[in-house]
């Protein structure tokens, strides 16, 4: 039925679908990413991408603004360390259970709130996370280490490779890089990632086709909660400790920062934001330890001038200059 | 837990009824600005941050606690008012997220401007020496500053009611809230009322952080969970309600109250479950418009 409509009818993309090529070469430029970079920073963005890629298909692609994705994250982390820490699972269960966790509470908080529209559905998930927050701060201490986040996570290996090691490290996440980056481009050539668009543009016209828009906006949320329990997964395979600020409202307000930043509802932008967020804020870090005052500004300046950000703002300049030469 | 004696639940009744009056003014605030500009205020408690520093540098000053809340919401309040001319006007009429997305710029940038400015330990504000006192009332005593919280409050939302629904600027606020257009149909130039509405809802909120100052000291980060309690307060309340921002805002300062009496752990936890208790059973909030969300 689905697939009926949105193949039958050749729509016009409003953003032209990216190329099997974008995905494999971008792959294949992180393969050399530690070449050019620090591995611990590239590590950093590879784990960051995977986030942002399931936060772009919520905000950029379905228009959702979540504010409390540090839930997500911060439970696939602790789940993941958890199941490290006491019961000795192996990395991919571990992954797993990170994954599950994430997925369950977006089922739950999307339940309560995924009806109320924009600002409200942005500030009750911001609560929630917050929740989240206080939960692990003080009242489950003995389980989850508190303000100190939780500690002493056996060291990790996965196929007899040593998972402490910074570049096999650094390439068991960029498969699994990889492996979202193809999944993601599936997700938005599909039926499914054509509705998520059409309701973006406009919702009352998609409900008036038919469609359960209320069902679709809970599925890209549970999805992108995927994304965000993985990468909250791995960042505790990554520093083999789950800080408590994995849970904090800063770290949902840094994904929407990312994702504003290198162009919301395109491919390759969460990737893109990422990687100057990082970049910045490492770099800034190094001469000042207010580095927020800088990045927060240069946010404000961003959504004034180039609300499109990085590749939104480069796509529509390609596109004046290919219309000026037509016209020619 | 059966056997509680009842004047210490009456503390707690006055404790919690204190500490829901900045509530309310911190939320009124926030409605006041979603009502007219139809912008959700990330930066609300920062603007409470900046207030409590104001009272800090005033009273440093003068010596002079009510002398620092006055200079506090007029400080805070043109501050927000120069903020909505050069930062939010610019963003009115396109995506309605956008204006939610620059405040929250402001609140990671202006806390760590303070960091800078005045360091990042908190800066103590003394309690003014007439109110440091307690008022024994039969058997209970209450502490002088929290009874003079509630007086305070109770005067300004008086006040901002009387000045919402008798004064002429304050007919013209609400007819804008209800219908812009059709204000400005009428030859009232809104753009500028939207100033003033930002003003003074930022300038409530600076109100909160002033009086909650000498209870808790002005530190660089307390913007966030005042924030936080905000978006708590108007998702129970109802958002864009002024009645919703005072019965939420009470309702809100109680259950903390009662929490960090009966499980210490849980007071910070309990807002946000009762917020989700709400929107399960009312998803609108307690005083929510239908055709509003």
């Amino acid at each position: 039925m689905v697939d009926d409509r949105t193949s039958s009818i050749k729509l016009p993309d409003l953003h032209s679908p990216p190329k099997p090529v974008i995905v494999y070469g971008t792959f294949i430029v992180l393969l050399f990413l530690p070449l050019v970079i620090s591995t611990p920073l590239a590590t950093e963005i590879l784990i960051w991408t995977i986030f942002g890629l399931g936060f772009n298909i919520l905000l950029g692609y379905t228009g959702v603004l979540s504010f409390g994705h540090a839930a997500y994250f911060g439970l696939g982390a602790y789940a993941a360390g958890l199941a490290f820490r006491y019961f000795n699972a192996s990395v991919p269960v571990g992954i797993v259970m990170g994954i599950l966790a994430a997925m369950v509470l977006a089922c739950i908080i999307g339940a309560l709130a995924i009806r109320s529209k924009g600002v409200y559905f942005a500030m009750i998930s911001l609560a929630f996370g917050q929740m989240l927050y206080f939960l692990a701060l003080s009242p489950l201490k003995g389980i989850t280490g508190g303000e100190d986040g939780l500690t002493r996570i056996p060291p990790l290996d996965f196929l007899s490779f040593s998972l402490g090691k910074p570049l096999p490290l650094y390439y068991f996440i960029c498969i699994i890089t990889g492996i979202m980056l193809f999944v993601t481009w599936r997700i938005l050539q599909s039926p499914f990632g054509k509705l998520l668009q059409a309701f973006r543009e406009n919702e009352e016209r998609a409900k008036a086709c038919g469609y359960n828009t209320t069902l679709v906006k809970y599925c890209s949320l549970v999805i992108s909660a995927f994304y965000a329990g993985l990468a909250g997964a791995l960042n505790t395979v990554y520093l083999s400790y789950v800080p408590l600020s994995t849970l904090f409202w800063l770290t949902s307000g840094t994904m929407v920062m990312m994702t504003i930043l290198g162009g919301k509802g395109t491919f390759l932008g969460p990737l893109l934001g990422v990687g100057v967020f990082l970049f910045l804020q490492n770099t800034i870090s190094l001469i000042t330890p207010r580095w927020e005052l800088f990045v927060g500004g240069m946010f404000v300046v961003i959504i004034l001038v180039f609300p499109g950000g990085i590749m939104g703002t480069l796509a529509e300049k390609f596109a004046a200059f290919r219309m000026r030469r037509e016209g020619k | 837990m059966s056997e509680i004696p009842w004047n210490v639940i009456a503390m707690q009744l006055f404790f919690g009824i204190a500490l829901g009056c900045i509530f309310v003014l911190l939320s009124s605030g926030m409605s006041i600005i979603y009502g007219l500009l139809d912008v959700v205020n990330f930066a609300h408690g920062t603007f409470a941050m900046l207030g409590a520093y104001a009272v800090f540098v005033v009273v440093s000053l003068s010596d002079n606690f009510f002398v620092g809340i006055v200079s506090a919401v007029v400080i805070v309040g043109i501050i927000g008012m120069v903020i909505e001319f050069l930062l939010l006007k610019p963003l009115s009429g396109k995506d309605p997220l956008l204006p939610l997305l620059l405040t929250f710029g402001l609140s990671v940038a202006i806390p760590d401007f303070m960091k800078i400015a005045f360091g990042l330990i908190g800066k103590p504000v003394n309690f003014p020496e007439v109110l440091s006192g307690a008022i024994t009332l039969g058997p209970l005593t209450l502490p002088g500053y929290r009874l003079f919280i509630i007086i305070f409050t109770l005067v300004a939302m008086i006040s901002l009611w009387l000045f919402l629904k008798k004064s002429d600027l304050g007919m013209i606020i609400r007819a804008s809230t209800r219908d812009s257009l059709m204000v400005q149909t009428l030859g009232i130039n809104v753009s500028r009322i939207w100033t003033v509405g930002f003003g003074m809802g930022v300038g409530l909120a600076a109100l909160a952080g002033a009086i909650a100052a000498p209870m808790m000291s002005a530190t660089p980060d307390m913007g966030v969970d005042m924030t936080m309690t905000a978006f708590v307060v108007t998702v129970v309340g109802g958002l864009g309600s002024l009645g919703g921002a005072i019965v939420g805002g009470l309702f809100i300062g109680l259950v903390v109250a009662f929490t960090s009496y009966v499980a210490g752990a849980y007071s910070s936890v309990s807002m946000y479950f009762c917020m989700a208790v709400i929107l399960l059973v009312r998803p609108r909030g307690l005083f929510g418009e239908q055709g509003r969300d």
